[in-house]
């Protein structure tokens, strides 16, 4: 992390500090009298080399036990003989350096350490007590704001990635029986109808190619779902023969609009297994797409019952979850029975 | 020799093109007809008697499962299935065969050799029509093939009647009279009102009071006889 020539922001935070500190005495002592810039030199560089040692040993010692990632209540009660300690010894150091220094360089100074020490003591143990504080609860203030930044930025890409995951487990891809369905299909025509088969390979191929190349685009448009579900239906067709009719309305003013891929399909993939495969004679499926209002609409309609409950297959389960991830909330599905012998799937989403 | 009668079902024409045409080469097999629903199959079976069925599973309104259900006997059975093996879930799939469309010629081979095996030891056996005798049945979620010879006891539960077989206790929709008509007399004797028994699982006949009978099975069910069955009884064993 800490690259050669340039400071950390530890040692910025210390040296501008503690050099604060200090020009701040100078400074009391400035307004006070026998003042003596000589003085104030050698003052504000012991301070220096004093007080910093002093942090930066104990920091050492915190970073070595970890406190940093203490819980607030279990760093306190190591803090206050922390406190305590580091007062002490801010006071000894610094009587004795002020001491030293008077003694050295200050001309008529007479006064011994002892009575320097009983004079002095409580005030610069508490002035020391204080300054660490402050000291501590930057440090420890800074490390605590470091890691709730932290946190929420990982619980952030976190929720991305759980989005996209699930997004993912959830893509859309046809019913693999679908395929094989149509595969026998294709097997069973070769010889008798080659020109139907033929057909059915094209349109097979065009469904494989959006399944298996076009699974990570998120949206595409009206024009290329419904091209989808003709080809599908087509096949479908060559399966289920007179037992599949089916009736396509979409509104022309809205092919450009962007859609989730392969939901509607899911809902006609649905009606037919629900709605066809299920009735000896098969049926009808209507399939609509209409603006309304801000919404896109599409609606497919089959016979049959609503199961009880209606919350449908598990293909209709995950269309609801990827419009309500992809729309955040803002798209639907509802399943309705509007006469006793038809269901109708509905799905609305924002236009844009 | 005459070939082996053979039904096919499923509801879409073209599975059932593609299964004519992998039984072309097998000539000792003749398709007799196609079904595309359980209902038109159920009456096929009962007129043409096939030995082998092809049966789709999935199909509109009842499910190959619940047609095998209804039948009073059930012919040599291969599955077919577009789906996978969740498909054929709710059965006992080690006693099945099932075959996934497409389906390769290898496959299928394997499906026709494993059935001309099984019909060929019945018949070198020279079993009776009796002792293939199988029915299809829903045990919970579960279906199961039975062999009818393995039933010992029959008792009726009103419109149901509850099957003893292997240490297992099954119902099946059918009461006991309707069931007693598909069954072989020489196999299954009516000891009463709620019963029948198969008698090759009698241990021990003794005569009680009344000139009633007293049947011990194998199996450790003690049967009374009613007055009327037990002189039917000693009458067809010359007692």
């Amino acid at each position: 992390m800490h690259k050669r020539g340039k400071l950390s922001l530890y040692w910025k935070c210390q040296l501008i500090g503690w050099s604060l500190a200090s020009l701040y005495w100078n400074f009391v002592g400035f307004l006070g009298t026998g003042f003596c810039i000589w003085l104030a030199v050698i003052h504000f560089f012991a301070d220096l080399l004093i007080y910093i040692p002093i942090t930066h040993l104990y920091r050492n010692y915190s970073v070595r036990r970890r406190w940093h990632q203490l819980k607030p209540q279990q760093l306190l009660i190591r803090l206050i003989p922390a406190i305590i300690i580091l007062g002490l010894l801010f006071m000894l150091l610094t009587i004795g350096k002020n001491f030293l220094v008077r003694y050295t360089f200050e001309a008529g100074f007479s006064g011994s350490l002892q009575e320097e020490f009983n004079e002095r003591w409580l005030t610069t143990f508490v002035t020391g007590t204080r300054l660490m504080s402050i000291w501590l609860l930057a440090y420890y203030g800074y490390h605590y704001a470091q890691r709730e930044i932290n946190a929420t930025r990982e619980s952030a890409r976190l929720a991305i990635i759980a989005k996209d995951a699930q997004l993912n487990n959830l893509t859309a891809q046809l019913n693999p029986h679908f395929f094989f369905n149509s595969l026998n299909n294709i097997k069973a025509q070769v010889i008798d109808n080659p020109q139907a088969a033929r057909r059915a390979i094209d349109l097979l191929s065009e469904l494989l190619r959006t399944s298996l190349y076009n699974r990570d685009t998120p949206l595409i448009t009206v024009q290329q779902e419904m091209d989808l579900i003709r080809d599908y239906l087509e096949l479908e067709k060559m399966r289920f023969e007179e037992r599949l009719q089916t009736h396509i309305e979409v509104d022309q003013t809205i092919t450009g609009a962007a859609i989730l891929p392969l939901s509607i399909q899911t809902l006609v993939e649905n009606a037919i297994k629900h709605g066809i495969a299920r009735r000896k004679a098969g049926g009808s499926i209507t399939i609509t797409v209409h603006p309304n209002g801000h919404s896109l609409q599409a609606t497919v309609q089959n016979p049959g019952t609503l199961q009880t409950p209606a919350a449908g297959g598990l293909g209709l389960k995950n269309l609801a979850e990827r419009l309500w991830l992809q729309f955040n909330g803002k798209a639907s599905l509802q399943l309705t029975q509007p006469t006793p012998e038809t269901v109708v799937a509905t799905i609305t989403m924002p236009l844009t | 020799m005459k070939p082996y009668r053979v039904l096919i079902i499923d509801d879409e024409r073209l599975a059932r093109e593609e299964m004519k045409r992998h039984l072309l080469a097998y000539p000792e097999y003749e398709v007799v007809g196609e079904a595309a629903d359980a209902d038109e199959a159920e009456t096929m079976i009962n007129t043409l008697h096939p030995h082998l069925i092809f049966l789709d599973i999935q199909m509109p309104e009842r499910s190959g499962f619940e047609l095998l259900e209804s039948l009073d006997q059930v012919p040599e059975v291969i599955f077919t299935t577009a789906f996978d093996q969740y498909a054929v879930q709710a059965f006992d799939t080690h006693a099945l065969d099932y075959l996934v469309k497409p389906v390769r010629e290898e496959r299928f081979a394997r499906a026709i050799e494993k059935i001309r095996v099984k019909m060929a030891t019945r018949t070198d056996a020279r079993e009776t029509q009796s002792l293939s005798h199988t029915l299809f049945i829903k045990e919970g979620e579960q279906y199961h093939f039975i062999q009818v010879k393995d039933i010992y006891l029959i008792e009726s539960t009103g419109n149901y009647a509850r099957l003893f077989y292997a240490n297992r206790k099954v119902y099946i929709k059918r009461s006991l009279n309707q069931l007693e008509k598909t069954l072989d007399p020489a196999l299954f004797f009516r000891t009463s009102r709620t019963n029948l028994i198969n008698t090759n699982f009698i241990k021990q006949v003794q005569p009680i009071t009344g000139g009633r009978l007293l049947i011990s099975l194998q199996t450790g069910e003690d049967l009374t006889v009613s007055s009327r069955q037990s002189a039917v009884f000693k009458n067809r064993n010359k007692l």
